[in-house]
């Protein structure tokens, strides 16, 4: 930080200028040193004292617990300053230090009165040693593995048990010096291997509502040797060296807001000195640099290779490229040396139209949110347009050296999946049979004929454990077809499962074109004599093809079963949602109320008919057999 | 480094890190500045290194009582270097 933003950040507190805000997030954004990052932490709590307040701050405060094997001082007003910046502010809750293991095992406690939403575990590697001697056999030294690794994953169910918190685990640092030479890796028992196999057994086990922060990695990437702080340790138990801590809380903020926020869904691709190098304009199809034959053209290469293991693990791909649709498809069909083949892309722009417009029309092809989109450019023209012009969307200028790409990616941090399932990896096929269907119904005229032809099948599930990634997943990316948009964690999901006063089902579709995988989901809760529909949404890709009616046919009947005589459903706007604001009406509901922020409708299910629809249901959600 | 010049330096962290940085005298204490937290001890801890590219010990820092005492830790971390 330079000392003149020091003295502007500093002027514009002492002045209660709103400008405080904006100054004091870039700043936190760009900051590396802990001394920095505290500073500007304490700016902030002064900034609270002289009533200037954060313009984006929510009422709704995270309740936040921090417990473990270190001293939580100063890391939780790191974590907590990082999330404010980020709109969020915490109630916060600090446990003893190294007293983690009493406080999760006392049901009673205080940390249980608390009723945290998230828990953050930092576990002392003091207590993840090998015991026994280094010549015990590797059996008896994974047993002890097992055992630790055992251990921090039931204290994590506990939490999650009690609460219904999401838990986040930090792993063990290996240690980084060179004690024990060759016998370090040779020794089962060593701190070395034995910290490594921990680690390794609370990743691969961890179930769906522990997140794994990863301080191995972490102070893998930030250098072993300047991760360690002794000093710091015998002072004042601290986890790391302070600039490792910053890190460390960073991962720790992202994890956090994660569990909110979806993940980014479509890459937007550049073409010429993006995919490959030069322009196909000037040096034609075999002048472009691309392949095997020189380093340029490998580092190329690689950067396609690297793209299509994104799109097998579910990254929607599009092209936008400045150029001559001609010249740009022969190069996809013709060159020898391409990775990405046209079948690789839902949706493909070369033209000379400005990249703002055509990202704004492939977002509205393919009914995405320009907000799920990522636009990768090596022009700082191009990225600055799209800036301009269409600002929701997140742009990467990739640098200079196309050596490099492939690490800029790597690192953007935009498509780490939350949770891999497998209708991720199917997503391609889903989205490009969808262009099929429409070609399909372009050539039939009658709905109810083109309806029919597809030949849809739906399955109906109660909500059960196996679900609940996708299920959370769905819930918090759905925006445009959500009526009250409430968002629910894995962990809020999985607390649904058998409860009593509720009916939570999913839909899956499928038809003749393809698997749509999970596309609605209904949380209703029996309230007297009246179903109150909590959650009622879908994914756009599958509207007007009588979900919605088969939905309401299958809501109908479990409400009946379970004695209530009226659903009840209630429209909250968003910025997003405004196609369901008369959903309620159109299906057939009574309006109560209705203002433009909210809508309160119910529906009489004395002599309720179900609609008729085309789609066969093939199971029904709760059905015994 | 005389203890004088070390609180002249000081006195620049000080004015970079305080919102109302106090005026440095041998005598002064953190008890005696408001501002003067915890937290903000750590990160001055860590500008005090940087622009003096000196370390301290282990639990060194915690036994000086006064400003003119840590000034004169700093002129001895200095001497080593």
């Amino acid at each position: 930080m330079r000392r003149m933003d020091l003295a502007e950040i500093k002027h514009l507190l002492v002045n209660n200028d709103l400008g405080f805000w904006p100054e004091l997030v870039t700043l936190t954004q760009q900051a590396t040193g802990f001394d920095e990052l505290l500073f500007l932490s304490s700016l902030r709590k002064k900034a609270e004292v002289h009533g200037l307040k954060h313009p984006r701050a929510d009422d709704k405060r995270l309740r936040l617990a921090i417990v473990g094997g270190y001293s939580l001082y100063p890391l939780h007003d790191l974590l907590t300053h990082l999330l404010e910046v980020e709109g969020v502010a915490c109630e916060l809750f600090l446990g003893d230090y190294d007293n983690y293991q009493a406080e999760i095992m006392d049901a009673g406690g205080l940390l249980y009165k608390f009723q945290p939403e998230v828990v953050c575990v930092l576990p002392g590697a003091q207590r993840c040693k090998y015991p026994g001697a280094l010549s015990d056999p590797r059996e008896v030294v994974q047993a002890a593995v097992d055992a630790v690794a055992a251990q921090l994953l039931d204290l994590s169910r506990i939490i999650h048990e009690h609460t219904g918190a999401e838990v986040v685990l930090c792993n063990f640092i290996l240690p980084a010096r060179h004690d024990l030479g060759t016998f370090r890796t040779r020794t089962p028992g060593s701190d070395w291997n034995f910290r490594k196999r921990v680690n390794m057994e609370l990743g691969l086990n961890a179930p769906s509502f522990v997140r794994i922060c990863d301080l191995e990695f972490l102070a893998h990437r930030h250098g072993a040797l300047a991760a360690e702080d002794a000093r710091g340790w015998f002072e004042s138990k601290q986890l790391c060296a302070p600039d490792l801590l910053v890190e460390v809380c960073r991962e720790l903020a992202r994890l956090i807001l994660a569990l909110r926020r979806p993940p980014k869904k479509l890459l937007v691709l550049d073409l010429d000195n993006t995919l490959w190098g030069g322009t196909v304009a000037d040096d034609g199809l075999e002048g472009i640099e691309l392949g095997d034959t020189s380093p340029r053209g490998e580092a190329f290469k690689a950067f396609q290779k690297y793209i299509v293991s994104l799109k097998d693990r579910g990254v929607l791909l599009a092209v936008c490229s400045k150029n001559d649709f001609a010249s740009v498809q022969a190069v996809f069909e013709r060159h020898p040396e391409m990775v990405l083949r046209p079948s690789d892309f839902v949706a493909f722009k070369a033209n000379w139209e400005p990249k703002s417009h055509n990202i704004r029309q492939i977002a509205a092809e393919l009914n995405l949110g320009l907000d799920s989109l990522v636009f990768v450019d090596d022009n700082p023209a191009e990225i600055d347009i799209v800036r301009q012009f269409a600002p929701e969307v997140t742009t990467i200028l990739l640098g200079a050296d196309p050596a490099e790409y492939v690490g800029q990616l790597q690192d953007c941090r935009m498509f780490e999946p939350h949770s891999i399932t497998a209708e991720d990896v199917e997503r391609t096929g889903q989205y490009r049979a969808e262009k099929e269907r429409q070609t399909l119904l372009a050539s039939v005229t009658d709905m109810d004929a083109y309806l029919a032809s597809l030949a849809m099948e739906a399955t109906i599930t109660e909500f059960v454990s196996v679900d609940t990634p996708r299920l959370s997943q769905l819930i918090n990316k759905s925006n445009q077809f959500n009526l009250t948009t409430h968002r629910r964690t894995e962990a809020e999901v999985h607390s649904l499962i058998n409860s009593p006063d509720y009916i939570c089902f999913s839909v899956r579709l499928n038809d003749r074109f393809g698997d749509h995988g999970l596309i609605s989901i209904v949380i209703g809760r029996a309230h007297g004599e009246a179903l109150e529909i909590d959650t009622w949404l879908m994914s756009c890709r599958v509207l007007k093809r009588q979900v919605e009616e088969t939905v309401l046919n299958e809501l109908a009947r479990l409400a009946l079963a379970k004695g209530c005589t009226r659903l009840e459903g209630v429209y909250l706007a968003t910025p997003k949602n405004g196609m369901v604001r008369d959903f309620y009406p159109r299906m057939g509901f009574q309006t109560k109320s209705e203002t433009t922020e909210r809508g309160e409708f119910t529906l009489e299910l004395k002599g309720f008919q179900p609609q008729a629809t085309r789609i066969i249901v093939t199971h029904h959600a709760y059905d015994p057999s | 480094m005389t203890q004088v010049e070390v609180l002249a330096k000081l006195q620049l962290i000080f004015d970079d890190v305080f919102l109302e940085p106090p005026k440095l005298t041998p005598q002064l204490t953190a008890k005696e500045v408001p501002e003067w937290d915890s937290l903000l001890h750590i990160s001055l801890l860590l500008a005090v290194e940087k622009a003096f590219g000196i370390r301290f010990r282990v639990g060194e820092v915690e036994g000086t009582k006064t400003v003119g005492e840590f000034a004169d830790l700093i002129a001895r971390r200095m001497m080593e270097r």
